[in-house]
């Protein structure tokens, strides 16, 4: 029998969890895509250009962090983009002088910078907390709850923009966090901030008990209650990170154009939620890393930049965004099948 | 239809999985219009033989004949159009939809596209009638219970001029009332024409039912022989495993201990006002049928459930939720294991220290090396069959599953345990390790509560035993003495108790 004599590439495949699989299979397909690209697009292989695969996509990664444990546990997150929107406009609102000019969008509180931030993260954790109180408490789906709070965090920018944008009477320091770079490179801080949650939001992720209880929950979130997991408080937390971690963005993002715009963000948290699902996360649950929601993000980042390239209308981003998505999770699918089989 | 004296012949039958050989040159025949019961300890190849004959999965090699004719079935709706159906634990039917609608499911006549009514639903309510006049075809499907669901589908069978229905565990669910009916319909089935496969974990039922019995082993045909040849249960169990378990309960050396848990008037919307103490080192049984309410008292105990009354563990009040219970020292193995006790798509590591993380990790930071030699340590301990500690526990046996969930309660360090049905659907080989394990953790000093619809294993190793019918306490009994199994019987049947049975419960 097979069995009895395994080849060496059985071994090494059986190995592995069917997680790490999942992760290696993309990071090959990853590699084949750039590979691809290099040959078709002109220089795409340069240092620079591959630089700002990852510059170009810090925000989608932060959001797409949140969203992944959510996915672990078998929820959505729906409202990130929206409260990316209303954190970098509350922001703004906070920080711009008190009465300074006739025109209504050039009035803002006056507050300093530091405590604008804080409030209008504040007001990030407030929409977490809606998600919370209405998946963790009361097990409403959250599907629907985060829809709606993701309306609701548009809303309130759009009603504190008037529709449209603040971008004036803003302080100076406004403007700083989002527009330094790392010395002697060409990279944003905010790359670099994205970087560091990744690796927190792994650490967690594989080697904490946090970690473990997002697993179970989505695995079986009854056995987990019998189990003893505290199901409902884990989901809350889960849902203020995600949120907090949709405020921060909305922050960064602010400072780097500084303007708070009604409309920033718009399909951030389809492009999320894409790019776990490219990273192999389980859409029932219980399976997938952050680890491959990078790696997904960077294969939708040369799909989209590669197109760019190669002078593709922008009219087309989408469409090839959704064959690119299609193409991914069938081969996905495939590869694990064929695994098991 | 050719009217050959064997529906079916199994010859040579092997099926290889990538690192086993499930089922092992099985030859054997099944007589037409017999009950032809099917036995063995999980993983002894049953539900692969079972597979293949359904079409679910494709044979390794061998040959099949159905009534004459080779049959090698591609899909589950192949077989069933040749004439085998199948009555799976997990019913195939639709809930939101009337009786006669399922009956006609997928086989509705339709003029472009919408439906019409013909006589062939007409014909199928009469199957159905004369199998239980009770069910009306205009009822819907989710008011009937689990036992008439199975009528249901058994109806649908019969309609549908199946020769053979396959039944796997049918009475797994279903109350011993309705175990009756049902079995007085598998047997009227014979006079329909129709010959059924019966697998069943449970004995008795094989003496009760049975013309003909098949015992695998380890993939293995061992023996085709009629019922009536068998002696009895341990000689269908010494063939099932190749050396007899049957064991008996010894009385303990009683010694007055302290109650750990005590219960004081428990009542919820299927309890009533319900009172008993659990001591230290006791295993105390719960029997009553299915809906006497034994899951729901464990469960309110446990915190799961909401209730009212005065639950006290270690002389504090238990608050109710299953991780202050699980703090407090307190574990409970629920009745289903897949759905509430396991994580199945996780690995055995995943699994079998969640109920106690604090014991391997440190500022929350999960101690890897720890947790892998734990889990190894329970895997020899309870002998769970798995080749590493990374293999997914939807991977393994039954009986393998139960063990890993017994792990994670043994790993909480509980001082009381509290077992649902805690060997429903494994083999008697692993029931018995289990039983084992229980004795062993009661000499340790551990309290334990089982909560069983199988008389059997509540005599075999409960100290005290308690009968609950219809979400009441109605006896106490004391195992070893004056035990009357037709009294037991009586009176988890909802009959009148007589005399001062409740001595072991004082109530307050």
């Amino acid at each position: 029998m097979s069995a009895d004599v395994p080849s060496a590439r059985k071994t090494f495949a059986a190995g592995m969890s069917n997680e790490s699989f999942l992760t290696v299979f993309m990071i090959g397909v990853l590699v084949v895509l750039f590979a691809v690209a290099c040959l078709f697009v002109p220089n795409f292989y340069l240092l620079q250009n591959i630089i700002n695969l990852f510059a170009n996509y810090w925000f989608v990664i932060i959001l797409g962090i949140g969203v992944t444990f959510l996915l672990i546990t078998g929820n959505f997150d729906m409202s990130v983009g929206g409260v990316v929107a209303m954190t970098g406009v509350l922001a703004v609102y906070f920080c711009q002088g008190y009465n300074v000019s006739q025109n209504a969008l050039a009035n803002g509180l006056g507050l300093p910078y530091g405590a604008a931030v804080a409030l209008a993260l504040v007001g990030a954790l407030g929409i977490g907390a809606i998600n919370a109180f209405f998946i963790a408490r009361l097990r409403v789906p959250s599907i629907i709850v985060t829809l709606g709070t993701m309306m609701i965090a548009r809303g309130i920018a759009q009603v504190v923009t008037r529709g449209a944008q603040r971008n004036t009477s803003l302080p100076d320091v406004f403007g700083v966090v989002g527009n330094t770079f790392i010395p002697g490179t060409s990279i944003k801080v905010a790359v670099l901030i994205m970087i560091v949650l990744v690796a927190a939001a792994f650490l967690v992720e594989k080697k904490t008990v946090a970690g473990r209880r997002t697993y179970l929950i989505g695995a079986n979130a009854v056995a987990a209650r019998l189990s003893g997991v505290k199901v409902g408080r884990h989901l809350a937390l889960l849902y203020m990170v995600s949120a907090l971690l949709a405020g921060i963005t909305g922050i960064l993002l602010a400072s780097e154009f500084k303007a708070g715009l009604s409309g920033r963000a718009t399909g951030y948290e389809f492009d999320a939620l894409v790019i776990a699902l490219l990273g192999g996360v389980s859409i029932a649950g219980g399976f997938g890393s952050v680890l491959g929601m990078f790696v997904g993000a960077i294969i939708l980042a040369v799909v989209t930049s590669s197109a760019t390239g190669l002078l593709l209308s922008p009219d087309w981003q989408f469409t090839l965004k959704g064959i690119v998505t299609f193409l991914a999770i069938l081969a996905q699918r495939f590869a694990l099948d064929k695994r098991k089989g | 239809m050719s009217q050959t004296e064997n529906v079916l012949e199994i010859r040579d039958l092997v099926k290889d999985f990538p690192a086993v050989r499930a089922v092992n040159h099985v030859s054997f025949d099944i007589k037409r219009n017999t009950i032809h019961c099917l036995v063995g300890e999980n993983g002894a190849g049953k539900s692969t033989l079972i597979k293949i004959l359904t079409g679910a999965t494709p044979r390794s090699s061998g040959k099949i004949v159905l009534n004459g004719r080779e049959f090698t079935p591609h899909s589950p709706k192949e077989a069933k159009q040749k004439g085998i159906s199948t009555l799976f634990q997990e019913l195939n039917v639709v809930d939101q939809l009337t009786v006669a609608e399922n009956l006609t499911l997928g086989m509705e006549d339709t003029r472009f596209g919408f439906l019409r009514r013909t006589d062939k639903i007409a014909a199928m309510v009469d199957v159905m009638n004369s199998l239980e006049p009770s069910i009306h075809p205009k009822m819907l499907v989710s008011s009937l219970s689990v036992a008439r669901k199975q009528i249901v589908e058994i109806a649908k069978a019969v309609a549908s001029e199946s020769d053979i229905i396959i039944m796997d565990e049918p009475t797994a669910a279903i109350s011993e009332g309705e175990i009756a009916r049902l079995f007085k319909i598998v047997k009227a089935l014979r006079e329909k024409n129709v010959t059924v496969i019966y697998i069943s974990h449970r004995l008795d039922e094989i003496f009760e039912l049975g013309d003909f019995v098949t015992v695998m082993r380890d993939g293995r045909h061992i023996d085709t022989k009629p019922v009536s040849e068998i002696r009895d249960r341990s000689e269908l169990i010494h063939m099932m495993i190749g050396k007899t378990v049957f064991e008996q309960y010894t009385p303990k050396q009683e010694a007055c201990k302290d109650p750990i848990l005590r219960v004081r008037n428990l009542s919820n919307h299927k309890l009533h006002d319900i009172s008993f103490d659990v001591h230290e080192g006791e295993i105390v049984g719960f029997y009553g049928l299915v809906g006497a309410g034994k899951t729901e008292l464990a469960r309110a105990i446990y915190g799961a459930d909401a209730h009212e009354g005065e639950i006290t563990f270690k002389d504090r009040r238990l608050p109710a939720s299953p991780d202050k219970a699980i703090e407090a020292g307190i574990a409970l193995v629920p009745e289903e294991r897949r759905s509430q006790g396991l994580f199945t798509i996780l690995t055995i590591r995943g699994n079998v220290p969640v109920m106690n993380m604090k014991k391997i990790s440190r500022g929350g930071f999960v101690n890897a090396s720890q947790e892998r030699a734990v889990t190894q340590q329970y895997i020899d301990k309870l002998r769970i069959a798995t080749s590493s500690t990374e293999k997914e526990a939807s991977k393994l046996s039954g009986g393998n599953q139960q063990k890993v969930v017994f792990s994670k309660c043994l790993f909480a360090d509980a001082d009381l345990l509290m077992l649902d049905e805690p060997t429903r659907g494994i083999d008697v080989g692993a029931k018995s390790e289990i039983y084992g394990i229980v004795r062993r953790l009661s000499e340790e000093g551990k309290s334990i509560m089982i909560f069983s619809s199988e008389l059997h294993e509540i005599m075999n190793i409960c100290d005290t035993i308690y009968l609950l019918f219809d979400g009441h306490l109605k006896s106490s009994l004391r195992n070893g003495c004056d035990i009357d199994n037709e009294k037991i019987l009586h009176i988890v049947t909802g009959g009148e108790v007589t005399g001062g049975d409740l001595t072991g419960a004082e109530t307050t």
